[in-house]
């Protein structure tokens, strides 16, 4: 079949990524991409063709609203692949617009392609270990990995308004608070030292901040110091559950190496680990590994970056 | 309070093995019940406690699945509903048109616990399918549930930001992983699960009430993870040289 | 590591093929709970860093305890085998909690075999759901192999009898809420159940030990310490048989114990060797290597079997104590031989390194404790040359 290719994200940045997916998929369904956005087209977002403004639903809309309203201008204007960002507001949009559409859906793809009958989409399955490409019948919803496209570049073609209604919503919002965050920016960072429950105290956190700094990288950690403790923005949480990053140089810093963490850095270029533990599986991740205490190791990595050579 | 949980019985991603090609051999591969999913069964356990009522399991998969069902009752769910199908046939719109059927069959649930994904494929799309289908409210990702007879308050634990919100019921909610400590059921609550009810439902006696469409795998292969592994040894001051000297070499670092 | 193997599982499934559904679940949720809750502590716990004590009491509410006991005093009915498989998985996740745990177990089981119908009712609940800890006090600074000359005094006096004398070697002294106490009467040695917190028991200065650091071991005095008539088990001057019959179950449980602390080794070694190179090939591609592997695999498997056998015999009513004795003598001697291997392929790292050593310092033990080798070889080789005539 032919048609768009659409691309919604209702995060700025990923939305960018899913409009350069969109650009590549088009020509296979003779379409065109489409950034699909709703109230207002946002300054942030690039993408080239399209763009098609659904009015009637608040822009910070719930999924809830988006959905419908997605879906409400799918099924008169027909799109061939509707591209979601897989956040973790996204996933429910794209879940809602697939039930809605009754059409199939291919979850958190990293590349996709299509023959212009179906679309193939490749995952990774079982926390990394595996990548698998699945293949859905036209039309479909997928939802796009974020970090797995760059930002398109793309002018905006013309824009198109669409009157999608104002759809019921039924969970309210009662409030929302920002997460701490820093400037931290993992994805395009080319260095990251990451720190896991090796860490004692988050008053030791600066010392490894530090040791990125001086690498010119920027500090990310493994689950349990974000979700359990606390002691760092879910922004910071590399893994299955959290952010996928692909830096040039990856330093595990006391991270046992579960197969949930390796999912968010297994495509580094350089992974290198320091941890007392010489059995975790992190160094079999890794290509240098460092048998010892982080509190020693990482002082001692400091003198060593500063010594010259 | 009605409740249902919803727990997969996913592969045990540490215990894949590959054939020599670096196919994953699936069929046959050790199962255990999703990690997060025992998150949701907790928080399950956790309303009843709160506010009275029953809590049902339920699975979609094949016969191994009940193993999973069992955790759940053994945990403490007081009944379980298996649906049984074909695990290479499901795909999130299948299992959760499976789901949303035998959930319509069941019973009156004023709450549908899930987890926020499943430790093996992590799609995140069931729970909020499920609650298109049945037409009931949906809250992702909650790391935190207060739940009155009308209503349930949570806090969403999103990318950026934390989120409350207020759900009529019924609802369905998925549930994060850091929302609670999940209880390791005793040796005697495993044994009694064993004797606690659960009704066995064919997968092909349901689809006639929602279509599903056809995801088919292509190809699956083991993620190449070819590293060096090498260890720096000698004392801290040489590993760390050798390491930082490595790392130049390998031109990651530019200091 | 997966402390509930599928080679574990697929054994027991050859020797209980019926039951295999039930018991393999029990047995994967004790392992899941350990491999979470022990396995990534068992450094801290013998480097002392923290208290093996509720990680102990959590396994026993969870029910490990209860496992070969019947339902009617609070236990699950389950199959002897499946309790000393049980502590095999606990030996590989942490030696020291498994000695504990055994040592205890071992009091419930004289308990429900000697004791009275006040005392299993009494006490058997309260010691399987791990709501009172127990001891063993039986050896003696001047008395271990040779039980039968306990100097522990035990005299009749008002209401029962009054208790003099010391233990030495006590495993859980100065943690446990009652030991079970062997002291001498006029009829001969006797069986008693003694309250920690009976005036006149005082527990010594935890001992400095090579290996199973997370326990505690000490001496038990007792002076002029009053013990009730009905805290008497069985009959007076039977003890020393108790103690024995005690013994013969517990050796089962030990060998079981030996099996995991080697397969923690053996397993440490499997992801060494593959990656730690030599010359520029892994080491595990050394045939003097491969040798080791191939006699440790071999022994593990060995003493696992033996121990299977000896608590079927058991669970059969059988005389099984020269096969427990064997299973003991073969499982400990093994497991130092493989903790050895170990650490000689560690090389400096192995010799340098508490979590690499650990091992071969909890094994270290076993060849002494509970009936050394060289009297449990004795023992088995009594009971065949009887078994023979």
């Amino acid at each position: 079949m032919t048609g768009d290719v659409w691309s919604f994200s209702e995060n700025a940045a990923v939305a960018s990524e899913v409009a350069l997916a969109a650009e590549g998929l088009a020509p296979a369904v003779q379409g065109g991409p489409v950034v699909v956005e709703v109230g207002r087209a946002r300054d942030g977002v690039r993408g080239g063709g399209e763009r098609l403004v659904l009015q009637g639903c608040p822009q910070d809309g719930p999924a809830e609203a988006l959905a419908e309203c997605i879906s409400r201008a799918a099924k008169s204007l027909g799109p061939a692949i509707i591209l979601v960002g897989a956040t973790r507001e996204g996933r429910e949009v794209a879940a809602r617009l697939a039930v809605k559409l009754d059409v199939g859906c291919l979850p958190e793809a990293s590349r996709i392609s299509s023959d212009g009958k179906t679309v193939s989409a490749e995952r990774s399955v079982y926390a990394g270990r595996v990548s698998a490409t699945l293949t859905s019948p036209l039309p479909c919803v997928v939802t796009v990995r974020p970090g797995s496209f760059a930002k398109s570049t793309g002018a905006t073609g013309t824009v198109r308004n669409y009157d999608a209604g104002t759809p019921e919503v039924r969970v309210r919002r009662l409030g929302s608070s920002r997460r701490e965050t820093g400037s931290v920016d993992l994805k395009s960072a080319k260095v990251i030292v990451s720190a896991g429950r090796g860490v004692k105290r988050k008053e030791d956190l600066p010392m490894l901040e530090g040791l990125a700094s001086e690498m010119k990288g920027a500090l990310g950690c493994s689950r349990p110091l974000s979700s359990d403790l606390g002691w760092l923005s879910e922004e910071h949480h590399i893994g299955l559950t959290g952010v996928v990053v692909k830096p040039d140089l990856y330093l595990a810093v006391g991270i046992s190496g579960q197969l949930q963490h390796i999912a968010g850095m297994k495509d580094s270029k350089v992974v290198a680990a320091v941890n007392t533990d010489r059995d975790a599986p992190i160094f079999q991740a890794s290509d240098y590994g460092i048998v010892g205490d982080l509190y020693q190791v990482v002082p001692a990595l400091r003198k060593a970056l500063s010594a010259r050579h | 309070m009605n409740v249902a949980v919803c727990v997969k019985h996913a592969v045990d991603e540490g215990e894949l093995r590959f054939d020599p090609a670096g196919r994953p051999l699936i069929e046959g591969a050790a199962g255990k019940m999703g990690a997060f999913d025992k998150n949701a069964v907790e928080a399950a356990l956790r309303v009843r406690s709160e506010v009275g009522g029953e809590v049902v399991g339920v699975t979609v998969g094949g016969a191994d699945a009940r193993k999973s069902l069992k955790e759940a009752l053994a945990m403490g769910a007081d009944r379980g509903v298996h649906v049984l199908d074909e695990p290479h046939l499901l795909n999130p719109s299948r299992t959760s048109a499976l789901l949303a059927a035998s959930l319509r069959e069941a019973g009156q649930f004023d709450l549908v616990l899930c987890a926020e994904g499943s430790s093996d494929t992590y799609s995140g799309l069931v729970p909020p399918m499920v609650a298109e289908r049945l037409g009931y409210a949906y809250v992702g990702y909650a790391r935190k549930l207060g739940v009155t007879a009308s209503e349930v308050r949570a806090e969403r634990s999103l990318e950026e930001s934390i989120e409350s919100v207020a759900s009529p019921l019924p609802a369905v909610i998925s549930v994060v992983s850091e929302a609670n400590e999940p209880r390791y059921p005793t040796l005697i609550q495993i044994m009694q699960a064993s004797k606690k009810p659960v009704a066995e439902v064919r997968a092909q006696d349901l689809l006639s009430a929602g279509g599903t469409h056809s995801v088919t795998i292509g190809s699956m292969f083991a993620h190449s993870t070819d590293r060096k592994r090498i260890f720096l040894e000698g004392t801290t001051d040489e590993a760390a040289a050798k390491l930082v000297d490595a790392l130049r070499k390998e031109g990651v670092i530019s200091v | 590591m997966q402390l509930f193997s599928s080679e574990h599982q697929s054994m027991l499934k050859s020797f209980r093929p019926s039951d295999y559904p039930e018991h393999m679940e029990v047995l994967s949720s004790l392992g899941s709970f350990m491999e979470s809750e022990l396995l990534p502590r068992s450094s801290r716990f013998d480097s002392g860093q923290e208290s093996i004590a509720p990680y102990r009491r959590r396994l026993m509410e969870h029910g490990i305890c209860a496992i070969p006991f019947p339902r009617e005093h609070g236990g699950l009915g389950l199959p002897f085998l499946i309790y000393a498989s049980a502590i095999e998985l606990l030996g590989a996740a942490d030696a020291s909690t498994a000695l504990s745990v055994e040592i205890h177990n071992a009091v419930a089981e004289g308990i429900m075999r000697f004791g009275s119908d006040e005392q299993r009712s009494g006490l058997l609940p309260l010691l399987l759901s791990g709501k009172k800890l127990a001891s063993f006090a039986l050896t003696e600074p001047a008395s271990g192999s040779d039980a039968r000359t306990v100097r522990t005094l035990a005299e009749r006096s008002g209401k029962g009898f009054t208790l003099n004398g010391s233990k030495t070697f006590i495993t859980n002294a100065g943690e446990a809420d009652l030991y079970m106490v062997f002291a001498r009467t006029g009829r001969g040695p006797s069986c008693f159940i003694v309250e920690a917190s009976s005036p006149g028991v005082s527990v010594g200065t935890p001992m400095l030990k090579l290996g199973m650091r997370g326990s505690r071991t000490a001496e038990v005095s007792f002076r002029d310490c009053e013990v009730p008539m009905e805290n008497l088990v069985g009959a007076e001057g039977e003890g020393i048989d108790y103690a024995t019959a005690i013994l013969h179950g517990a050796r089962i449980v030990v060998a079981a114990l030996n099996v995991g602390i080697a397969r923690l080794a053996y397993d440490g070694v499997m992801r060494y060797s593959k990656t730690r190179t030599a010359f520029e090939k892994p080491i595990s591609e050394f045939q003097l290597v491969r040798e080791k592997i191939a006699d440790m695999k071999t022994g593990i498997n060995a003493g696992r079997l033996l121990y299977y056998y000896a608590s079927c015999l058991k669970e059969n009513g059988q005389d099984y104590s020269s096969e427990a004795a064997q299973a003991k003598v073969f499982a400990t001697e093994m497991s130092l031989r493989v903790c050895d291997s170990a650490i000689q392929l560690y090389g400096g790292y192995g010799y340098t390194t508490e979590d690499l050593h650990r091992p071969w310092r909890d094994a270290r033990l076993l060849t002494i404790g509970e009936g050394t080798s060289e009297i449990l070889r004795l023992l088995i080789a009594s009971r065949e040359l009887a078994r023979a005539s």
